[in-house]
């Protein structure tokens, strides 16, 4: 084998090397990994800018407060990762109206939401009242509905304890034990 | 009425996960594992001049055990960090040829030959990944044994201290023997106690971050607090002191500093550490013989007299020689001489690597490494609970402290310790701790997508 062709390859295997780093750069950019930006409407068409914004507010966040303790604006982001292809429009959001973290809320982004106290919910509710698989939402011709799973002490809309799929209309509370919770545009 | 509006309803298919993140790691595995081949093969025909396809189906056969990894993990973490498997290939593939490539100049075949034992650590190494992988389904379990892992820690941390089980090699006691088999506990102690120290500061973050007077702007720690942060460096020292090997301690105390600056945000414990790190400094260079020539070799590298004394700065002056032998674009691989720097293939394997691969080949491995730590913390920042947090940190620490550590030595940064380049160095212990870490870091990914987005109550 000649110099040439070996001076040739060695040179070919450094840029294969290089290549490779910039693929993975390049993947840690579209990475799911919470850099996506939340789908509202009016900013599709400006996307990626918005990714940039968000990405170095959050590696600060990070590093100026060591650890947050769960704080509302990375579940926004962890929650935005679901599934894409939600039938709505526009983003609707549960937010909890009363009980233990009144104020907080929930994208409702992919197609199920499922409400309980068992760890793998999209909602976990932890109290007294409320059953391990209580009720799930889910999305069925761009609305959203309410089903009870069997639970112990029933889910409330309206006041009103749900007997079987519901649809649920905006700003109505939803109440599962001490904590109640609306759909909100 | 409900009934029949139940049945209108179908019932919902199974969700299934989204397989993106799998696709872009398989893309990236294959290309990995294609320059894998590829340096095998520049390394033959530079050294050989001709190609030996009996180290290259050996090195296939690796590739198929990532892949069944990977196909795993379709099934049990397929929402995991897409980078992690690839990189660690990577740098574990590069590893082997150059390991290859030395044993060729040195004449090492069959058993003798590093790389083959090189290969059949990193068979068994992946073989641990997969276990790690399919046995933890939940991380937060590990939060469970935080004392139990802790006691393994150390246990394995003092076993080479045992009479008749540790032995010594190259001056530093850090071996277990058993049988033919040789073994570095300290290698397996870093995962250990990478998982106490997370699940310790998380019941301990408070006390150690809230309480305590300002001074010169910083609120120092009151001094009953300073209890653990004292153990861990007389821990530290005792390693030093005992095993006479300055890297893993220097590791240890290193790792739980920066954890702790983690969990409590608070930089006086960084100051507080870095002064008890230069106490130590200054009590083993002048009580520890070893530890003195090291920082004579340091300082005076390219005096004649040390570099012809024994155990003097021949290692380190002949790795610099070999690095700017390289220059920018290296000697190719299989070319350059790498073999003339004892121990090229464990320790000196990035001066290695830097001869025949330049300064643009080891700026493309630092990259790597950057990149995988990276993940690591990418991953605790997505964490929603502090032992999450810290201990996917903690776990990229390690991996970034080694790297620093080594590299710092041989480029005459910081003075030479004797620590393994993650991945890339031979020695079993080293891949498999390395490639647990991996595991656990991917695991870590995978669990904290699937969790909660939001819980009420405690």
């Amino acid at each position: 084998m000649s110099e040439l062709t070996l001076l040739i390859l060695r040179l070919g295997f450094l840029i294969a090397l290089w290549v490779f780093v910039f693929f993975v750069v390049y993947a840690v950019r579209s990475d799911l990994f919470g850099q996506r930006v939340r789908r509202l409407p009016a900013q599709n068409s400006g996307g990626p800018g918005a990714t940039a914004a968000s990405a170095p507010s959050a590696a600060s966040a990070f590093l100026t407060s060591a650890i947050p303790r769960l704080p509302a604006a990375e579940t926004e982001i962890i929650a935005s990762l679901a599934a894409p292809g939600s039938a709505t429009d526009a983003p609707l959001r549960l937010v909890i109206t009363s009980g233990d973290k009144t104020g907080q809320s929930l994208p409702l982004t992919g197609d199920t939401i499922t409400i309980g106290r068992s760890a793998d919910s999209s909602l976990v509710i932890k109290d007294d009242y409320t059953s391990t698989h209580h009720a799930r939402l889910e999305i069925r011709g761009g609305t959203w509905i309410l089903r009870d799973l069997d639970s112990t002490n029933g889910t409330l809309l309206g006041g009103v304890r749900v007997t079987g799929p519901t649809p649920v209309p905006w700003n109505t509370p939803i109440t599962i034990g001490s904590t109640s919770f609306e759909v909100r545009r | 009425m409900s009934t029949q509006l139940t049945a209108s309803i179908p019932r919902l298919k199974r969700i299934r996960p989204s397989q993106r993140m799998r696709n872009v790691e398989l893309a990236l595995l294959l290309a990995a594992s294609a320059i894998n081949l590829a340096a095998l093969m520049l390394v033959q025909l530079g050294a050989l001049g001709s190609i030996d396809l009996g180290p290259l189906s050996l090195c296939g056969l690796l590739a198929v055990l990532v892949l069944a990894i990977h196909i795993a993990m379709r099934f049990v973490a397929p929402q995991a960090d897409a980078l992690i498997l690839p990189i660690a290939t990577l740098l574990n593939g590069l590893g082997i040829a150059e390991i290859y490539r030395i044993d060729i100049a040195l004449g090492n075949t069959g058993w003798d030959s590093l790389a083959f034992k090189q290969i059949a650590w990193s068979a068994l190494a992946l073989g641990g990944a997969f276990a790690v992988i399919m046995l933890i389904r939940q991380h937060r379990v590990l939060q469970r044994y935080t004392y139990v892992a802790g006691l393994i820690g150390v246990v394995l941390l003092l076993l080479p201290m045992v009479p008749g089980l540790g032995i010594e090699l190259n001056g530093a006691r850090v071996w277990i023997q058993i049988g033919t088999l040789t073994f570095q506990p300290g290698e397996i102690a870093k995962v250990a106690l990478a998982i106490f120290f997370a699940g310790y500061l998380v019941q301990a973050r408070d006390t150690l971050s809230m309480v305590g007077r300002t001074f010169l702007g910083m609120r120092f720690p009151r001094g009953r607090d300073l209890g653990p942060i004292l153990v861990i460096w007389a821990l530290s020292m005792g390693v030093i002191v005992f095993e006479r090997d300055l890297g893993t301690g220097l590791l240890f105390f290193g790792l739980f500093l920066v954890m702790l600056y983690v969990a409590t945000g608070r930089l006086s414990w960084v100051m507080l550490g870095l002064g008890l790190v230069a106490i130590g400094a200054v009590l083993a260079n002048q009580f520890l013989p070893y530890v003195h020539d090291r920082f004579l070799n340091w300082t005076n590298a390219f005096s004649p007299a040390i570099y012809d004394e024994n155990g003097g700065s021949y290692q380190l002056v002949q790795g610099l020689f070999g690095l700017a032998h390289g220059g920018l674009i290296g000697t190719g691989l299989g070319q350059g001489m790498p073999y003339i720097t004892p121990v090229s293939q464990s320790d000196y394997i990035i001066a290695s690597l830097g001869e025949e691969l330049g300064l643009i080949g080891v700026f493309a491995i630092l990259c790597l490494y950057l990149l995988l730590v990276g993940r690591g913390l990418r991953i605790g920042f997505a964490g929603h609970d502090d032992f999450s947090k810290l201990l996917a940190v903690g776990l990229a620490f390690v991996i970034a402290l080694q790297v620093f550590i080594v590299v710092g030595g041989v480029t005459r940064v910081i003075p030479l310790t004797g620590l393994t380049t993650p991945f890339l160095a031979a020695g079993g212990s080293s891949l498999v701790a390395n490639w647990m870490i991996a595991a656990l870091l991917l695991r870590l990914s995978d669990s904290i997508r699937n969790e909660p987005r939001l819980v009420v109550g405690q």
